[in-house]
């Protein structure tokens, strides 16, 4: 019997209109388990080498896994993949909410959509059942709007929606997927995939839940998250939200500021989780903001999901599209030089209205600011937008140009490296972009490992694919236990790349591999702060799915194969280590605090990279995937060509 | 005996009073630690402190009369 898995997988053709079901049998579940693993296995069968990207030959997954939908916090998370338009390689990005466990209950594991329809369609499941319905009369709405429609159309107000907005419509290459108009498959461009087949949305309702092998084991487990939760390393996430790191990366210097060229942003202290709890958090004025301010995914009792309001003043921003993360607060803040909260949460708004990755539009607009004030752009070249460092109220323009698409904007839609090459003038300089996707919010002039991953990761830069450096360094103390079920007893210098360092910093990303494979948030679950670390996952797996005879080695196993299938799709498409390369500013020093001077080193970099790709298995020179390390992995099956 | 200006962010707070908003000055011994004043402040989790602005990672450091200390709970990814 199938625990935790439907044991389905939905096939659209959105070109011939015909929808099928595959029945995969147990070896494929335990193999991949779900998410990132299960989404890449499907590119890498279904998917022709060296189509466009916003061709309807691209290939857009959405996967859930074996522990979806199941009683428990962390679990109800989607994994988007296809070909990125943003990055020219895999494309990949997980988004939680309550839309991930419906669509389990709805009866599907995953959908796999190919070919573009004529008119704008979307995706009806429920109960089993699956029909594409006629969308022209969304086409063009904002993601609240859509919603509101499809659960009208449908006559269930439970019913959740995944679509994107106009800005998916019109291809923004950083366009996401959303669900509850705030909850975001963010990054690497699934919206514009899922605009470019004219699929507006996916609207899921079902009453099935997964069985459980072990229910009291499960239950057990998520009374032991709950009971614990006060007094974990995330209980301060849980209130303040993820903005509540703005304080400590300041004082620690990992804060990046004025598009990266420096750690400490002055205004830090008006944009943090503190003050955002305290100003604007619905319910704030009445002291309130617990109950009304926060929000949160299937069964999840962490409730770190923020819900701003502001009914005053310039900036009036809707409950409807939530509240921004830190790093919203980051790319549109301290990128930007910004310290203006109320515009920070209508720039979020904006994103969440039009369907936009908060992160590489703020990064984005970050890069326009600081050519704009070193004097590359001109009024002339921004529609007349003044970008001076700290200018709110420009940035909030911009955002919305890039939305709709419109002026500058239309050029910024295509991301800050296509932007930079066009308009040359030495703008590239500027760029903080890895495989051409904009970095997100932790510097690896700081914590170093990040330099690694970020540089080899193969969808670009992402803050989400292994454990950060204090685990390993100054807070090592406090997690030594965790540490050791890694393979790790030995704390490390700080900004250090040692081999032992490159060694840990390959395992922890294994560990977050997995954890994309089996969709579980890397706040409540991973290997050092979060709420349960790698021996709860374990028991979490063998409680859901009941392989009693699964092992922590069998999960990181997992997470090494869907990191080798992804750079083996990138080698497929040409992408190879040629394209792990750094920003060239990050070679630079950073200005004031105290990383005040803290630069890259390029020979260690790249000595580094050399002993990265060693570690993986894989070939130094190219840093593709070894047959030999394909096959050890049980992916014989892949030709690299 | 020293006077250490002392502020608390998000979660840490709630080691004060909720009027405090955070906010403290302590009397302590002089010759006082960081590590002693966690404890007096009953910390045991991660953090991140700075003193006078400066990060500080040394927890047997000596505070001196009219430090200011803040202390920031926090994850360190997100």
């Amino acid at each position: 019997m199938a625990y935790g898995y439907t044991g389905k997988i939905l096939h659209v053709d959105l070109t011939s209109g015909m929808l099928s079901v595959e029945e995969p049998d147990e070896t494929f579940y335990r193999k991949y388990m779900g998410g990132s693993a299960l989404a890449m296995y499907y590119l890498l069968k279904e998917l022709p080498v060296g189509v466009d990207p916003l061709g309807p030959e691209n290939i857009l997954v959405m996967a859930l896994s074996v522990l979806t939908g199941t009683a428990i916090s962390g679990q109800s998370r989607l994994t988007a993949a296809a070909k990125s338009p943003l990055t020219g390689g895999i494309g990949d990005s997980q988004g939680g909410g309550f839309f991930p466990a419906e669509l389990k209950f709805a009866g599907f594991d995953a959908v796999v959509i190919k070919g573009k329809t004529e008119k704008p369609v979307y995706l009806w499941i429920h109960d089993g059942q699956y029909e594409l319905r006629d969308a022209s009369h969304l086409w063009g709405k904002i993601t609240g709007e859509s919603e509101a429609a499809i659960r009208e159309e449908l006559g269930d107000e439970k019913i959740e929606v995944w679509q994107i907005g106009p800005a998916g419509e019109k291809g923004v290459r950083f366009a996401g997927v959303f669900s509850m108009s705030n909850r975001a498959n963010g990054r690497t461009g699934m919206g514009a995939v899922m605009g470019s087949k004219n699929l507006k949305a996916v609207a899921v309702r079902g009453k099935k839940r997964p069985s459980v092998a072990d229910k009291a084991g499960l239950r057990e487990l998520a009374k032991w998250g709950a009971a614990n939760l006060a007094d974990s390393d995330i209980a301060g996430l849980a209130k303040y939200g993820t903005a509540e790191t703005t304080g400590s990366n300041q004082t620690s210097g990992t804060l990046p500021a004025y598009n990266y060229n420096s750690g400490v942003f002055d205004g830090w202290e008006a944009i943090d989780g503190t003050t955002m709890y305290d100003t604007i958090l619905r319910g704030a004025p009445d002291g309130k903001q617990d109950r009304a301010g926060r929000d949160t995914c299937y069964a999840c009792t962490v409730r770190c999901k923020r819900v701003v309001e502001i009914t005053e003043g310039k900036y009036k921003v809707d409950p409807h599209y939530g509240g921004p993360e830190y790093e919203t607060t980051s790319t549109f803040g301290n990128y930007c030089a910004i310290d203006d909260l109320a515009a920070i949460s209508k720039a979020n708004e904006i994103c969440n209205k039009y369907g936009l990755d908060s992160i590489s539009c703020g990064a984005t607009i970050a890069w326009a600011f600081e050519a704009f004030n070193e004097g590359k752009l001109t009024l002339d070249d921004t529609d007349g937008l003044d970008l001076t460092w700290g200018n709110a109220d420009a940035m909030v323009q911009l955002t919305e140009h890039i939305a709709k698409r419109e002026g500058f904007g239309d050029l910024l839609a295509e991301g800050s490296e296509r932007a930079a090459k066009q308009i040359g003038r030495g703008t590239e300089e500027y760029l903080i972009t890895f495989k051409g996707q904009e970095a997100p919010a932790h510097m690896p002039r700081v914590k170093r490992s990040l330099a690694v991953i970020y540089t080899t990761n193969p969808f670009g830069a992402d803050h989400q694919s292994h454990e950060h450096d204090p685990a390993i360094e100054d807070d090592f103390e406090f997690y030594e236990d965790r540490m050791a079920v890694l393979g790790f007893t030995e704390e490390q210098e700080v900004r250090s790349l040692s081999d032992e360092k490159i060694r840990w910093a390959m395992k922890s990303q294994h560990m977050y591999s997995t954890m994309d494979s089996l969709d579980l948030c890397q706040f409540v679950f991973g290997p050092a702060w979060q709420l349960y670390g790698p021996e709860e996952m374990l028991k979490l797996v063998q409680a859901v799915t009941g392989w009693e005879d699964v092992s922590f080695d069998e999960l990181q196993t997992v997470g090494e194969r869907r990191l080798n299938m992804m750079r083996a799709f990138n080698a497929r498409e040409g992408i190879d280590r040629r394209a792990d390369v750094l920003p060239e500013k990050l070679f630079k020093p950073l200005k004031g605090g105290v990383s005040d001077g803290w630069q890259l080193d390029r020979d260690e970099v790249e000595a580094a990279l050399d002993k990265y790709f060693e570690l993986c298995g894989w070939d130094v020179e190219t840093g593709v995937p070894t047959k030999g390390k394909l096959k050890e992995l049980d992916l014989g099956w892949i030709d690299i060509g | 005996m020293l006077d250490i200006y002392l502020q608390l962010y998000s979660i840490l707070r709630e080691k004060l009073p909720p009027e405090a908003e955070g906010r403290a000055v302590l009397q302590m011994d002089d010759g006082v630690t960081l590590a002693e004043l966690l404890d007096e402040l009953d910390i045991s989790r991660r953090v991140v402190i700075s003193v006078n602005g400066d990060h500080e990672s040394n927890r047997s450091r000596k505070l001196q009369d009219g430090d200011e200390v803040k202390i920031f709970s926090s994850i360190s990814g997100g």
